[in-house]
């Protein structure tokens, strides 16, 4: 009485507009761009777009777990990356390799923490994360007396290296964006073949059920929130080395701009929808947006007035949608 | 009796239809109502009539059709002007906001304001307990929705609706989470409003109330209507054809299963303040019946012994391992679980698919090394949708299109594609009509007969004494009395309900 369907898991698929409509919008951008400027679609400037979205891009890969899981959003990620880059400065009298491991356990422990509260104890995860922010900020100003922390950077010293990460690339392709990269692929085969990533999905559809149905959901919410916090210390570390030095203030920004790029990429904020090539799309988006800004001698603030309007419009047409599917008050 | 020349038409429906994505739900219905009668809808799951009503609610701005209500047509594209109109509706799902007072939900939209300014608290207490003496009801106000049972619940809705003092009456299956007493209280109220000429529609799958309760009937099947009678014109299997387009086949009484070993064996189990030291086993191939009243801990101990939620002493033992407390994902790792009460708040996915919700239960089994596999996926939705008669467009279709009663099929095939070895059924046939609640059965049946273990609870006496081998019964919250197959029967058990001495 139902016709039968192609034999593939019932969790990989989504609508086809939901997958390609985010890239639709960038070949949008691509061809409005090309009539702003000839030098648009050339190698190098696609090559900067990437290389400019790329820590945005790492940071919405763990954003993107946080959404889908039903959390919203980890407003903490800026923190974690702040904190990840201060104690990476610090621990580089201890050597390279120690230095970038005890960067991103520290910021496993906020994530740990983040996640251990908002799974076990269902706190509010916007409310939650914003406290956290409020304290690892005076926490790091006290800490370090409100300084910036500056690595050693003569040659052959752990710092030299450290300050070179950003820079570095592999053939022509800068090492971030192939990070990043790595990182969406990862994410996209956790969500879609893993046990945790299916489980993220039923949590973020509806938790109740979650736990009637015998997951773990504390743990599950735990894990999401790790993996948001590994993904922000990587770009932490990374923004770290563009910057070369370490501040309390070093991430600001990158929660909303991660948030967006995740909404945008179809992950709506109700969690369980959405997919992982969606979020690259709605990440490039934002890159190709701020490029074609620039182009057009558009200041950075004017930028993030359309980066929050774009925010804006697609929140509201999602609830637009849900309200004529009739499922507002489902 | 409402005769159509004495009192006036309450309500005209002509050619009204409504078209979801893919589904014709309601094709081209004629429909009349008469003021002050209790006119009842009757028809399979997916019939259309949640449909039909929702209509009339003011749920759809695209429906098709005229609606004449008292002399006005009118068009109910909103359910403020729906309200407007007079019609006040009952939803199948409940409507009441959970993290929110009883008093406010009951007085939402009109609370009553002093000085145009400041809330009347005082006066919202009174007029909520007002409200909540109508259905019998007698809780404090101040009370979340959270905080009280799903039956209260549902009587605070019928309490809400009641307050706005509608012309007519909607209730979608209002009785599905009511018990014997409850319902009757309802019936009373009902008759009250009957009298004062009010018009009530009501929805049922159940035949006993619907013959207690109605004046006329009308029977949908696929979205239109095929019948309207008067009460006194049909019997219950005249009705049964009507609805199903042939008769029933009676249900077989199996032959006495061969019941095995206890498998599941509970000891003293107490949870302070909900149920004391209860003590009962289950054994392989039974079924295993649970009754009582509403609040008397079925639910409570169910969820208890199965992990999802904690006890203070006792031990529950599945083949001769102790399971660890509150630990659900345990429990179900050896083979016990529970299927809940209520789809719509923890049973099932609501935004997923149909195919996403019959494997959910899964995933533990078909995952190694942390890795998925879905090869089983196709095989185990398609046989479990043909094996319970689940109705919809395609399996990918979301749990919250479904009408009531498919939803309620989807929640059991879960835990069937679970294979589980214990089953709790925690009022597995809520909202499921006639012919689906017969295949229900079956399965039920089948399951333990395939030498697994099924613990019934179920407000429903006929099906629970039909389909034990043996019942224990609860009365506030400790076992009351225990009887086999040859001592079972409707009378006894409700005397042990009512804590009685069998
Ligand atoms: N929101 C929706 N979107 C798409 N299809 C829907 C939606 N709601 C209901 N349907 C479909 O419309 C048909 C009628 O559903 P309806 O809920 O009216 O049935 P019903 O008679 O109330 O059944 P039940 O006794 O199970 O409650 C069904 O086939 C159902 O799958
Ligand atoms: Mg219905």
């Amino acid at each position: 009485m139902i016709p039968a369907k192609k034999n593939h898991s019932a969790f990989v698929r989504t609508d086809l507009l939901d997958r390609v409509g985010i890239y639709l919008v960038g070949a949008v951008l691509v061809v409005i761009g090309d009539f702003v400027s000839d030098e648009f679609l050339t190698v190098t400037n696609l090559l900067s777009v990437l290389n400019a979205v790329a820590l945005l891009g790492i940071v919405a890969t763990g954003m993107a777990f946080v959404t889908y899981s039903g959390n919203m959003a980890d407003l903490s990620m800026p923190s974690i990356m702040a904190f990840s880059g201060i104690i990476c400065v610090s621990a580089l009298p201890l050597g390279f390799t120690v230095a970038l491991t005890a960067g991103i356990l520290a910021g496993l422990l906020i994530g740990a923490m983040n996640g251990f509260i908002v799974g076990r104890f269902n706190a509010n995860p916007i409310l939650w994360t914003l406290a956290v922010t409020f304290f690892m900020e005076g926490f790091m100003r006290f800490a370090w007396s409100n300084n910036q922390v500056y690595p050693d950077i003569e040659p052959g010293t752990a710092g030299f290296k450290l300050i070179g990460l950003f820079r570095m690339s592999i053939g022509s392709v800068p090492l971030v964006v192939v990070v990043m990269v790595l990182l969406f692929i990862a994410g996209h085969f956790v969500i879609v073949h893993t046990r945790f990533g299916i489980e993220s999905k039923l949590v973020g559809s509806s938790k109740p059920a979650a736990r009637t149905t015998g997951i773990d959901v504390s743990r599950v919410i735990l894990l999401d929130f790790l993996v948001a916090a590994f993904c922000a210390s990587i770009a932490g570390i990374f923004l770290t080395s563009m910057n070369k030095l370490g501040v309390f203030y070093l991430g600001k920004g990158y929660d909303f701009k991660a948030v967006t790029a995740v909404v945008i990429g179809g992950m709506t904020l109700r969690g369980g929808r959405g997919t992982m090539p969606g979020v690259l799309g709605g990440v490039l988006v934002i890159g190709l947006l701020t490029n074609i800004m620039t182009f057009m001698g558009i200041g950075a603030f004017e930028q993030n007035i359309v980066t929050g309007g774009v925010f804006i419009a697609v929140v509201g047409l999602h609830q637009r949608q849900l309200c004529r599917r009739g499922k507002d008050y489902a | 009796m409402p005769e159509s020349d004495t009192i006036g038409i309450a309500l005209k429906m002509h050619g009204v239809s409504k078209r979801y994505q893919g589904t014709l739900a309601v094709d081209r219905v004629d429909f009349e109502a008469y003021a002050g009668e209790v006119h009842v809808l009757m028809g399979e799951n997916g019939a259309g009539k949640s449909t039909l009503m929702k209509i009339l609610a003011g749920s759809f701005n695209d429906y098709i059709g005229s609606i004449v209500i008292g002399q006005k047509e009118v068009l109910l594209h909103s359910p403020a002007k729906a309200r407007e109109c007079g019609v006040g509706m009952i939803y199948q799902e409940l409507s009441v906001a959970r993290p929110i007072s009883i008093a406010e939900n009951l007085l939402v939209g009109r609370l009553p304001y002093r000085y145009g300014f400041w809330l009347d608290k005082k006066a919202m207490y009174r007029q909520s307990q007002q409200l909540l003496h109508k259905v019998g009801l007698d809780i404090d106000p101040w009370k979340t929705i959270g905080e009280i049972s799903q039956h209260e619940a549902q009587l605070v809705e019928i309490a809400r609706i009641l307050g706005v003092n509608p012309c007519i009456l909607v209730m979608d299956e209002p009785t599905s989470a009511l018990s014997r007493r409850e319902v009757q209280c309802l019936f009373a109220r009902m008759r009250q409003l009957k009298n004062r000429g009010i018009t009530i529609l009501y929805i049922s799958h159940h035949l006993p109330e619907v013959f207690e309760i109605a004046d006329r009937i009308t029977i949908m099947r696929d979205g239109r209507i095929v019948a309207t009678k008067s009460i006194h014109e049909v019997t219950p299997p005249m009705l049964v054809q009507m609805m199903v387009g042939k008769t029933l086949e009676k249900p077989v009484v199996s032959p006495t299963r061969k019941i095995g070993e206890p498998v599941l064996k509970v000891k003293h189990l107490t949870r302070n303040g909900f149920f004391s030291n209860v003590s009962f086993h289950a054994c392989k191939g039974e079924i295993l019946g649970i009754a009582g009243l509403t609040g008397a801990g079925r639910t409570d101990i169910a969820r208890s012994l199965c992990g999802l939620a904690p006890y203070d002493r006792g031990t529950v033992e599945l083949e001769g391992q102790r399971l660890r407390r509150q630990s659900y994902s345990d429990a179900i790792k050896h083979g016990l679980m529970y299927l809940s009460e209520d789809r719509k708040i923890d049973g099932l996915f609501l935004r997923l698919s149909i195919k996403q919700n019959l494997i959910s239960a899964t995933l533990q089994r078909n995952t190694h090394c942390g890795l998925y596999t879905a090869n089983h996926e196709a095989q185990i939705t398609s046989d479990l949708i043909e094996k319970l008669g689940i109705v919809a467009s395609s399996v990918s279709q979301e749990v919250s299109n479904l009408s009531g009663g498919n939803q309620q099929k989807v929640l059991l095939g879960k835990w069937i594609a679970a294979d589980p070895r214990v089953l709790i059924l925690d009022e597995p046939t809520r909202g499921v009509d006639v012919k689906a609640r017969v295949t229900i059965h079956r399965v039920v049946r089948d399951l333990v007969e395939e030498g697994r273990t099924v613990l019934l609870i179920s407000s429903d006496l006929p099906e629970l004494v039909g389909l034990s081998d043996r019942v224990i019964v609860l009365h506030n919250g400790r076992l009351a009395g225990e009887m086999n197959k040859t001592q079972l029967s409707e009378e006894s058990v409700l005397l042990a309900m009512n804590g009685e001495v069998v």
